[in-house]
């Protein structure tokens, strides 16, 4: 990235196909939207380029890249408006909402029933599992992402699996 | 909290038999980094399960827009290439470049040595001697355009030599060009402080036949207040040879010196 800043702009084809499938990855696991995710991939790409400038050298890029990608996703929301804040209290009360859903996946593999839970959780929780899952466990720089300590993440981890246990526990039961 | 305590703790945990304030506890302990993730056996397989799923890839289409946007900024680059680099690669090829120019300034201080001074002031006195001999061989052309060049040259040297003021005085009085005889005498008004060159003028007086070249001496005897320059002006205006007007003016000026 370092290159990309001095101006060597060939270099951002590599980070974008090293990182366009954790990206991806990240934004359809926060929102289930592929065209959305396309689009926020290359949003995120296009604040990379427009501030390469910005990127200092001292973390590394995929650290800086979840910062931006976290920045484009929080502002496509606070735009569109489409998404509705969810109590992390509440999620029991959806569970009664999507019964149909959830019995109609009885077929569903694991895969997919992780994935239904994983959308039950609120958006933090989910947001700090997919971080840990595309970061690859750094909880010290999921904490420069987030700006708080790497044991904070490491609750925050620890929390937001023990929901998803409950969750998947609860979907298992209705199946 | 000793290590016994935790074990049992997280092996609670893993049976499933915690209750809230253990797992308050627990969370503290993996906060404080004494209990890790992967030690909490249900939670680590669940999050082994969802490291295993896979989101896919983004669409074709992204791709080609991001190599459209990559090419579009590359042609902007190209168009306006200056771009402030960053202070990490600005800072040293900053500080090497003062540290040469201070270097530079050093050895030229330390190793100025006395004798530069003298050669320089050798170099100014060849440079003119050539200017000399340029401007000697340039009175002796046939154009007088040339010789007007060699008058002009004068006004480049500062100190000059007897042998330009002869040249110049010989031309003054024997050129056969007006301009070329005005020309000399005004690049040898300069030197009108020496008495030499104030007397060759004085004497210059009665071989002028040029009218114009007489008023201009005489108004330049009267400039310089030259008493003894009279007589030879008196001669021009018994001459015959002078026309009218210029007698009168020559008249003027012997009036100013009286």
């Amino acid at each position: 990235m370092g290159k990309v800043r001095d101006g060597d702009l060939d270099k951002l084809g590599l980070l974008f196909e090293r990182y366009k499938r954790p990206l991806y990855g990240f934004f359809y696991g926060m929102n289930k939207d592929q065209e959305l995710s396309d689009d926020l991939v290359q949003n995120t790409f296009f604040r990379i380029l427009k501030y390469r400038h910005l990127f200092r050298g001292e973390g590394d890029f995929k650290t800086w890249m979840f910062h931006i990608a976290r920045n484009v996703s929080h502002d496509h929301f606070r735009k569109t408006k489409i998404k509705v804040k969810e109590a992390v209290e509440k999620w029991e009360d959806r569970l009664g909402h999507n019964e149909n859903q959830a019995m109609d996946m009885q077929l569903a593999d694991e895969h997919q029933m992780l994935a239904i839970a994983m959308e039950k959780l609120s958006d933090e929780k989910r947001e700090i599992l997919l971080l840990s899952k595309y970061q690859e466990k750094k909880y010290k720089e999921i904490g420069e992402i987030l700006g708080c300590t790497e044991g904070a993440v490491k609750v925050k981890v620890f929390r937001a699996l023990q929901e998803l246990k409950a969750v998947y526990q609860q979907l298992e039961r209705r199946m | 909290m000793d290590k016994n305590k935790i074990e049992e703790l997280v092996a609670k945990y893993n049976e499933g038999l915690a209750d809230p304030a253990e797992i308050f506890t627990l969370e503290q302990l993996i906060e404080e980094g004494q209990v890790d993730l992967t030690q909490l056996r249900e939670l680590k397989a669940l999050d082994d399960r969802m490291v295993a799923v896979d989101h896919g890839s983004p669409s074709l289409s992204t791709d080609d827009q991001f190599y459209a946007m990559l090419a579009s900024e590359k042609k902007k680059q190209v168009g306006f290439s200056f771009q402030w680099p960053s202070w990490n690669i600005l800072a040293p090829r900053l500080a090497l470049a003062s540290l040469t120019l201070i270097l530079g300034f050093a050895a030229g201080f330390w190793l100025k040595s006395p004798n530069q001074v003298s050669e320089v002031s050798a170099l100014t006195q060849e440079v003119s001697d050539l200017k000399e001999m340029m401007m000697l061989s340039l009175l002796e052309k046939e154009s007088a355009s040339d010789r007007l060049r060699a008058v002009s040259l004068t006004g480049e040297m500062g100190n000059v030599s007897a042998n330009v003021t002869d040249a110049l005085f010989k031309t003054l009085n024997n050129d056969p060009s007006v301009n070329v005889r005005l020309a000399a005498l005004e690049a040898l008004v300069p030197f009108a402080s020496q008495g030499s060159v104030r007397e060759g003028l004085i004497r210059s007086i009665a071989s002028q036949d040029s009218p114009i070249i007489q008023l201009n001496l005489a108004e330049l005897m009267a400039a310089l207040q030259e008493k003894k320059s009279v007589s030879e002006l008196q001669k021009l205006v018994d001459s015959n040879q002078t026309p009218r007007e210029i007698k009168e003016k020559i008249k003027k000026s012997i009036e100013v010196l009286i």
